[in-house]
């Protein structure tokens, strides 16, 4: 064998060797960007939600709302449905008209109380979520939520939660941007439900269903 | 008598029978194996501005995804919370030694800069991609961004090529999951197996997912 043809064969294998290995890489981490040998047209001249513009000082593309200014569709005028207020400004006890108490409502009252309101206050509504209790790294709220069956909130009319779901109250931040209001009735519905539950008496309860529950075949 | 061919020529019939259909299986081979998203973009995993751990607060704690990407169910894109968003919690409670950790969050909050997330899932520009009609045909957050719950730093779990959607799109229901699911981590290949979305009561219409070009391209 001669010098030069043994040196094609080290190349050879080498390359091949460093194939083999590289094809290993597929899927490892990487803190690195993706490199797109042909980047085509992935990166066009436009901004899609939440990019940044280097532009802006602040570099965001989406432009915070002008003061004084109302985007279209968004002007709220219904004191009842946006604030929960009556026409006095006093707070309401009612749903909106827009809005009706169904089982359906209470199910997505129930689920998006699950999703936003559980974390604190608690599946039951008794205040003591996993966030309000010590973790490992944190120390739980430092003001405990209120437990809703507190007579003094059994007491609160049904727009009152609302009022607090959208505007907040004391260390509890305003919900308003985060959920959109009819899920918010919704919630404030379940809320009252989570009340009811606990100071129903069996008279309260309907016949039919009265009958389920003696016979221990309650669902 | 000069010979007509040089004796170099001896070797074409070995280059064109054997050297050109390795070069060419080679080069074809590279751009299949290399150039393809699951090679270039699977595994993505940039450093974050705040060391933000899924694996804590979707995992741990139980968070549901929509808390903070609350734009989900009704928005083309799954929003990244505002800085008010962490606050909810985190002006209430105090991290001891760790609360340095979050100062571009609070800055953000009390009117400073915004923080600079790192974007890790992207679609090339040219793909409409819409997350609220995928959660209402009933794909899980799951089936595209991986077990995101037990990430401590969030990485791109699957290619997102379009030959990946495509395999979705022409067979949808092993993707499906009941509507009140789609946040949930733990489901696995067991579940879907166990539920037909033919026979689900809570869907009005059979999924059809578009699989012609404009359907994503626009």
């Amino acid at each position: 064998m001669t010098a030069q043809r043994s040196n094609t064969l080290v190349v050879a294998v080498g390359l091949l060797a460093t194939l083999a290995l590289s094809a290993g890489c597929r899927g490892n981490k990487s803190k690195d960007p993706p490199i797109h040998p042909n980047w085509n047209m992935d990166d066009q001249q436009y901004f899609q939600a939440q990019e940044d513009n280097d532009w802006f000082p602040d570099h965001r593309a989406q432009r915070p709302l002008v003061a004084g200014t109302v985007a279209r569709g968004l002007l709220k005028a219904d004191d009842h449905l946006y604030r929960g207020r009556g026409a006095d400004g006093r707070l309401v006890d009612t749903l909106p008209p827009s809005i009706t108490l169904d089982e359906a409502l209470l199910d997505r009252g129930e689920r998006r109380y699950a999703i936003y309101c559980a974390p604190c206050h608690e599946q039951n509504g008794r205040g003591n979520g996993i966030i309000a209790q010590p973790g490992s790294v944190a120390t739980g709220l430092l003001v405990k939520p209120p437990s809703y069956m507190d007579p003094r909130l059994q007491a609160m009319p049904l727009g009152y939660f609302f009022d607090v779901i959208s505007n907040g109250k004391a260390t509890m931040r305003p919900y308003a941007a985060q959920i959109p209001v009819e899920d918010r009735w919704a919630i404030a519905a379940w809320v009252r439900v989570l009340q009811v539950s606990e100071r129903a008496a069996k008279a309260d309860i309907p016949p039919a269903e009265l009958g389920k529950l003696n016979s221990g075949g309650a669902q | 008598m000069a010979q007509i061919f040089p004796r170099w020529t001896n070797k074409i019939p070995l280059a064109v029978g054997v050297t050109a259909p390795v070069v060419l299986v080679s080069v074809v081979f590279a751009i299949w194996y290399w150039f393809s998203p699951k090679f270039t973009d699977v595994g993505y995993q940039p450093e974050q501005p705040v060391p933000f751990s899924h694996k804590l607060h979707a995992g741990s704690l139980g968070l549901d995804c929509r808390y903070c990407h609350n734009t989900v169910e009704q928005a083309a894109a799954a929003a990244l919370p505002p800085a008010g968003t962490c606050m909810n919690c985190h002006a209430n409670l105090n991290l001891g030694d760790h609360e340095n950790r979050i100062k571009p969050i609070k800055d953000a909050f009390a009117g400073g800069p915004p923080v600079e997330w790192i974007r890790v899932h992207m679609l090339p520009d040219y793909a409409y991609f819409n997350h609220s009609v995928h959660l209402a045909a009933g794909v899980g957050c799951s089936s595209c961004h991986g077990r995101i719950d037990q990430m401590e730093t969030v990485f791109q779990d699957q290619p997102l090529s379009m030959s990946w959607c495509l395999d979705c799109h022409r067979d949808p229901e092993p993707n499906l999951r009941p509507r009140d699911q789609i946040t949930n981590m733990a489901w696995g290949p067991e579940d879907a197996a166990a539920y037909d979305p033919n026979t689900d009561p809570t869907r009005t219409r059979a999924v059809a997912p578009p699989e012609h070009c404009s359907g994503c391209h626009r």
